[in-house]
């Protein structure tokens, strides 16, 4: 990593923080140092005092410690940042670990004597000692003083040798940060905090001077870099301490006012929690929201589906008062439930048809397969730690099934419809088969974003910045995966003879090279219904290969050693101490650790996902991202509901019931002074636009006719809550492009997107695709209109329907004409005529009666010509029976988009625009396309 | 509140406080003072393009070449002689060093944000990023501050915008294409034209019920992003429906094909010269993404066979285009990467490649009152950093925003009151206008 020096001569050199008020442009360096405030008194340990105190003067006995005080000054100081010398290229030929923390290599950088950072022959020739003190010199600026104690601390420690032995690194067990929480009052408020780090051996030490601090919102808390924390506005947030690979959140709170007088008292538990926060921070709440808000918000977010209009009827029609209660159990036990939500874990997991190219012999059969699986074990509840483990611990072939019947089984599976078959396996392997899954270090960070919530890829390279990993966790944490090995050519050595067998039957005896031509030949059996070769997940659990193995042997033997013992490779679980063998498969050991009830990621990461599609944003929120320096907005009720889960045995209904049958859940979105600006505390329903597929399949629901919305909610086939669109490979849907589904692929939930844009404004005003559902013939439009007894919409025919209507249409006309003309004719030629014009509009009627429209009496028609005004549907003309009235049908249409009834107003609006309209039916279609048109439509009420 | 953290450090906010270390200081008014002193005359431009070339581009290997430098820095593209004495640029940008007198670059431009996401939303803005908000990108500010005609979006972004509209609201977020064009294929906007059966009138009788019905959240859309933002999206919607001048303006099959040609057949070309199109429609901002940048390995092979030939017919045919149409007075043009890439050849593969770079990166601004034919700064021997003073991507973005009469240090105010100066460490960089 480190290269040679380059001059480098950039101005915009950047350093330690230096807190601003962006406010006004005002900048200030707080003083250096500040007496350290009086000591708490329930300290276990007497800390030492700081080293300002220790190192004030230059001469002394104490030899301060590299990695409790040299790194973190360091850092401090702003040597070890992005950049400065943390950079990749280091700088000015002196690279540190970004962050600190890889002490190794941050010492030996340090006495690299060709860095001459440190020298212990002539002292203050130290790079680290001369050029931090001269602005000239040092690129970086002046950082300290010359004979302040920063500088006293460095030189002491070269004056020293310079020591640090790995061996000697301990663990911080705590920094203590005194106070561990603040309240302001007022504006002008502020408070020092002070870190106190207690190590492993028992000591402890203020090292308030060594931390690094940060808000995580400076218009409620601005925080300078020697720890005082200034109030400002209404709110709460979190200041942020960092320190040795401690990172610690001390939260922040100034109530938007006075405690109310009269706070709701609940029983539910998580509205006890949310009224906790509430009171401290002096919100009133919004109240309950109505009925048709609540089951329309219900539906959508439980099942993904938009309710019908009758069941929105009978649910406002019903008086009894545990109704909201009965509908809940209603929606979590319909299959909507199971889809929808296999489709938001299949999100998590990274089911993706394109990182699932060629893992199985058959196309565009994984993703599918994926789904069913997980669908069908959420339809069942089972337990989410038992899904988990079948993901986790998947192997490939069912205990004790033959490679033969493997093969046979998938063969079967991945027919379009047998997806169940699939869903009967006991385990997942597609999970561990995927493009973007196969290198260790990739798999340690997609099953950390998976089934922990968290994002360790900064680790990858460098301290976490936010939380506690090191480089060194990371990689102890990836060996964990590579055991694990996957290739669709591959399986394990007893199945070879099978796979040679099943693989000659479809060559037919061709001894085919490439693995191109073998592919190509497996995906054309497959096609034609053959048993085709799957491959197999492989377990390499001595993470070496037989062929390693070999030649390890036979180089000791040549160099006449004894034969080595074979060296078991080990990983480490993440922030778990012991050492894991990997003679083994190491899954199992890394499942137990995710169910065990003392995981601090596990439980709280899948509470955080199901709350976040419950109110728009997680407790902890962007969700995949828990860390120490972004602690949940309300921590209590995440703790509760996370243990009450592995309590309930990770019952994901019993999580879902809990969290919907709270008045928390259920409130309006109506606001007050003191909620106006709350957008985490919960306090009021806060507008979110639906997810992509639920806005898909809504409009489906909404503008298609009974007879095809019941079918489409009956069987969800073609619902894309139920990946009933899937994303094939390099095709996506376009509406739920545009509407932001996730594309599955980069271990972020980010992937996903509830944002809106022009287009898809366009979209739903205007594409074709609209229009269509708008006026054809199963669109809920041309039932409305043949309830009314009026003729369909325009557009419900096709082209050359619309033709044939023309052509029609200009009989009618033109018989109208010749009527007219005989009506002008005396009499006695009108004798003469009539039987000839009669001849003539049998031969018109006829037609205009074959191309399905009525025709009146020749009598009539001589009568008064205009009875004949326009084309009407032979069965609809003038007797067809009006089963509805306008009326009704406005109200059905706003109970089918909006699930509620229209006020008077909006019926008014609504019927004088049907009554001025040209046509009835465009008149009704305009209504609906206006209603799915309205921000209601769009949003969660 | 949403974080945007990244792992290579730094919490936005801790780069906001690093940033205000840079040398030179705050420059408050520089503009106004500017203005005032009579050093500076007002920017002619009122549309832009913003070329983005995500991944960041080698600035040695095409505009910042250092012959003498020794092997493992230097590379194997040679320069070449351009239409301006003493101008050389890539051996592989011959079609540009034709038209270098239409734009300027920009050498050791430099920052320090070597992620690909903050970078780009450091060159997308012009503002380092902070946490604690987002700032818009150039594209959101312009549609603010420029008015636009109601039937055609202020702010086209082909295929996707680089960054969104930040804490100036959805409602200035860009209408993006979601496809690019191809050669002598009509291209449109799905949605954009009306369908059979529906007239003119009857969407402007929709439109109208559609605004007495849409009431339910009326109280609510003050104070919340996601309803404003859907209902000027609606009227957006709505105007461009009814009018078609963005149709048009769209089909870039309506380009005689020698015209066409010019910029490449490539959809990086196409797209150059549809964003022509737009902005001669009256789109105020046009963003065009060419991507391939990141050449940790293979460097020279990707780029001698794909990105430079794409940039070169793609960027002069638009610089020759707007100015046969008598367009470059009046359209600034701005191209830029996230950040260079290091001076030394990595040895990852046969050939070698290049990595992330801030510390030193090229720029090219045009059009307005940029005068082209000029270098602008300086890189090292090494091309490891600006020689002297160097120029940020702050300064180039005041620039840009001068170029346009937008005064960079204007002040906005977030939704929760919090002032924000739009550029806020950035000084004109004169010698652009001089």
């Amino acid at each position: 990593m480190l290269r040679k020096p380059s001059s480098i001569t950039n101005p915009y050199y950047s350093g330690i923080a230096v807190a601003i008020l962006a406010a006004n442009l005002a900048w200030s360096v707080a003083v250096a140092v500040e007496p350290a405030s009086p000591r708490g008194e329930d300290q276990p340990n007497q800390a030492i005092d700081p080293l300002s105190d220790r190192f004030a003067d230059s001469e002394g006995e104490e030899v301060p410690n590299f990695q409790k005080h040299i790194v973190p000054l360091l850092g401090r100081l702003g040597c070890n940042g992005r950049a400065c010398h943390g950079s990749f290229q280091g700088r000015g030929g002196f690279q540190l670990s970004l962050f600190g923390y890889d002490f190794k290599a941050d010492h030996e950088a340090m006495l690299d004597e060709d860095t001459g950072r440190v020298d212990l022959e002539d002292v203050d020739e130290s790079m680290i000692l001369a050029k931090p003190t001269d602005a000239d010199l040092h690129e970086g600026g002046k950082r300290y003083d010359k004979d302040s104690w920063q500088h006293h601390v460095l030189k002491r420690w070269v004056e020293a040798g310079a020591p640090f032995d790995q061996k000697e690194v301990q663990s911080l067990t705590k920094l203590e940060i005194q106070p561990a929480e603040i309240q302001f009052t007022n504006q002008s408020d502020h408070v020092k905090l002070r870190a106190i780090a207690h190590w492993q051996d028992g000591s402890a030490e203020d090292v308030t001077e060594l931390c690094r601090f940060s808000s995580n919102d400076d218009s409620i808390a601005d925080i300078d870099q020697n720890g005082r924390v200034q109030s400002g506005t209404s709110g709460d947030t979190h200041v942020v301490v960092y320190y040795d690979n401690a990172v610690v959140a001390v939260p922040i709170i100034r109530p938007v006012g006075p405690p109310a007088e009269h706070q709701p008292e609940y029983t539910h538990p998580v509205d006890r929690l949310v009224q906790t926060k509430l009171n401290k921070l002096g919100i009133v709440s919004a109240g309950r929201c109505t009925d048709a808000e609540f089951i329309r918000r219900a539906s959508l977010d439980i099942t993904g589906i938009l309710p019908a209009a009758d069941t929105v009827r009978t649910f406002l029609a019903d008086k009894s008062s545990d109704k909201r209660e009965k509908l809940l159990q209603k929606l979590l036990n319909s299959p909507g439930y199971a889809a929808w939500w296999a489709t938001r874990f299949s999100d998590w997991t990274g089911n993706s048809e394109e990182q699932l190219n060629n893992v199985l012999p058959v196309r565009n059969a994984a993703s599918r397969l994926w789904y069913e699986w997980l669908r069908v074990r959420l339809a069942a509840n089972v337990p989410y730690d038992k899904i988990v483990e079948g993901i986790v611990t998947a192997k490939s072939r069912e205990q004790g099934e033959s490679y033969a019947d493997y093969c046979k089984s998938m063969t079967e599976a991945c027919k379009p419809g047998n997806e169940n078959k699939f869903a009967e396996r006991d385990g997942m392997p597609l999970y561990w088969t995927r493009v973007n899954f196969r290198q260790p270090e990739d798999r340690a960070i997609g099953f950390a974003y998976t089934f922990l919530g968290i994002r360790v890829e900064c680790a990858q390279c460098h301290k976490h910045p936010f939380d506690q990993w090191s480089k060194n966790d990371f990689e102890e944490f990836a060996k964990l995966f590579s055991p694990v090995r996957f290739n669709q050519n591959q399986v394990t050595p007893d199945a070879k003879a099978e796979r040679k067998e099943i693989l000659a039957q479809i060559t037919e005896g061709k001894d085919l090279k490439s693995n191109g031509d073998i592919r190509r030949a497996i995906q054309q059996a497959a096609r034609s219904g053959e048993v085709v070769p799957f491959g197999e997940l492989l377990i390499a659990a001595r993470g070496m290969t037989s062929a390693e193995r070999r030649k390890l042997i036979a180089r000791a033997k040549k160099a006449g050693r004894k034969q080595p013992a074979p060296r078991i490779p080990t990983g480490k679980i993440l922030g778990e101490p012991d050492l894991v063998e990997l003679d083994k498969d190491p899954r199992p050991a890394l499942m137990q650790w995710l169910r065990s009830p003392e995981n601090p990621y596990f439980a709280k990461a899948v509470v955080n996902r199901v709350w976040s599609n419950y109110f728009g944003a997680g407790l902890v929120d962007p969700t995949d991202d828990m860390n120490l320096a972004n602690p949940p907005a309300n921590a209590a009720l995440l703790d509760h509901l996370a243990s009450e889960l592995i309590q309930h045995e990770f019952d994901l209904k019993w999580l879902h019931h809990t969290i919907v049958t709270s008045e928390t859940y259920q409130r309006s979105t109506d606001t007050n002074e003191t909620n106006i600006n709350d957008r985490t505390n919960l306090s009021r329903h806060l507008p979110r636009r639906l997810p992509a597929e639920v806005v898909h399949d809504a409009v489906l629901l909404a503008t298609g006719s009974d007879t095809r919305a019941k079918e489409l909610r009956g069987e969800l086939e073609e619902m894309a809550i139920a990946e009933g669109q899937p994303r094939l490979r390099n095709q996506q849907n376009f509406v739920l492009e545009v509407f932001g589904q996730s594309i599955r692929e980069t271990n972020c939930d980010c992937d996903r997107s509830d944002s809106p844009s022009l287009l898809q404004s366009i979209y739903l005003r205007n594409d074709s695709e609209m229009h269509k559902r708008l006026s054809d013939k199963n669109s809920w439009v041309m039932q409305a209109c043949e309830a009314l007894g009026v003729p369909g919409p325009v557009g419900a025919q096709d082209p050359r329907q619309l033709a044939a209507i023309r052509k029609t249409d200009a009989m009618r006309k033109q018989m109208i004409k010749r009527a007219q003309q005989f009506r002008r004719l005396p009499e006695a030629r009108q004798e003469n005529l009539r039987k000839q014009l009669e001849r003539e509009f049998a031969s018109a009627a006829k037609r205009v009666t074959r191309a399905g429209f009525a025709v009146p009496k020749f009598e009539e028609l001589i009568a008064d010509p205009e009875v004949w005004a326009s084309l009407e549907p032979a069965e609809m003309a003038g007797n067809a029976e009006a089963v509805a009235t306008v009326s009704d049908l406005i109200e059905e249409a706003y109970l089918r988009t909006l699930s509620r009834y229209p006020d008077e107003n909006e019926s008014k609006i609504a019927l004088q625009f049907i009554e001025e309209s040209e046509a009835t039916a465009a008149g009704v279609q305009s209504l609906l396309w206006a209603l799915v048109n309205t921000k209601e439509f769009i949003i969660t009420h | 509140m949403r974080y945007h953290q990244t792992c290579d450090g730094l919490r936005r906010r801790d780069m906001l406080k690093a940033g205000m270390l840079t040398a030179g200081g705050l420059t408050l008014s520089n503009y106004l003072q500017m203005a005032q002193a009579g050093q500076l005359q007002t920017g002619r431009a009122d549309r832009a393009i913003f070329i983005e070339l995500p991944g960041g581009p080698s600035h040695l290997d095409n505009f910042d070449l250092k012959p003498d430098a020794p092997d493992e820095f230097r590379g194997s593209f040679k320069p070449i002689a351009t239409n301006v004495p003493g101008i050389q640029i890539s051996e592989h940008l011959p079609k540009l060093a034709t038209c270098a007198d239409k734009f300027a670059i920009l050498r050791g431009v430099s920052h320090t944000l070597a992620a690909h996401r903050l970078g780009r939303e450091y060159v997308n803005t012009g503002s380092k990023p902070i946490p604690a908000l987002e700032y818009p990108s150039y594209g959101a500010v312009v549609s603010k501050e420029l008015s636009s005609k109601s039937d055609i979006p202020s702010m086209v972004a082909v295929p996707r915008a680089g960054q969104g509209p930040g804490f100036l609201g959805i409602r200035y977020a860009p209408l993006e294409t979601n496809s690019q064009p191809s050669f002598g294929d009509p291209f449109s906007v799905r949605g954009i034209s009306l369908a059979n059966g529906i007239g003119i009138d009857e969407v402007e009788r929709r439109q109208d019920l559609l605004r007495k019905l849409d009431r339910r959240f009326a109280a609510l859309e003050k104070s919340d992003q996601l309803l404003e933002g859907l209902d000027q999206f609606g009227e957006q919607a709505y105007s461009m429906i009814t009018s078609p001048r963005s149709r048009e303006a769209f089909d870039i099959s309506k380009e005689p094909e020698s015209f066409a040609r010019q910029f490449g057949e490539d959809s990086f070309g196409q797209s150059c010269m549809l964003s022509l199109r737009l902005v001669e429609a009256g789109v105020r901002l046009v963003s065009v993404q060419l991507g391939g940048w990141d050449t940790h390995q293979d460097n020279f092979t990707k780029l001698k066979t794909n990105n430079l030939p794409k940039l070169d017919a793609g960027l002069s045919g638009l610089l020759v285009g707007l100015e046969q149409r008598g367009l470059l007075e009046s359209t600034a043009v701005f191209v830029t990467g996230e950040f260079g890439r290091t001076p030394k050849i990595n040895t990852r593969s046969a050939e070698g490649g290049r990595d992330h770079y801030p510390r030193c990166m090229f720029m090219l601004m045009a059009g307005g009152a940029v005068r082209g034919g000029q270098v602008i700064g300086e890189s090292d021997d090494t091309a490891a950093g600006p020689r002297h003073e160097g120029i940020s991507p702050d300064d180039v973005a005041a620039s840009f925003y001068y170029n346009l009469g937008i005064d960079p240090t204007l002040e906005y105010d977030t939704t929760t009151g919090r002032p924000i100066t739009l550029v806020r460490d950035g000084s004109i960089v004169k010698q652009l206008f001089a």
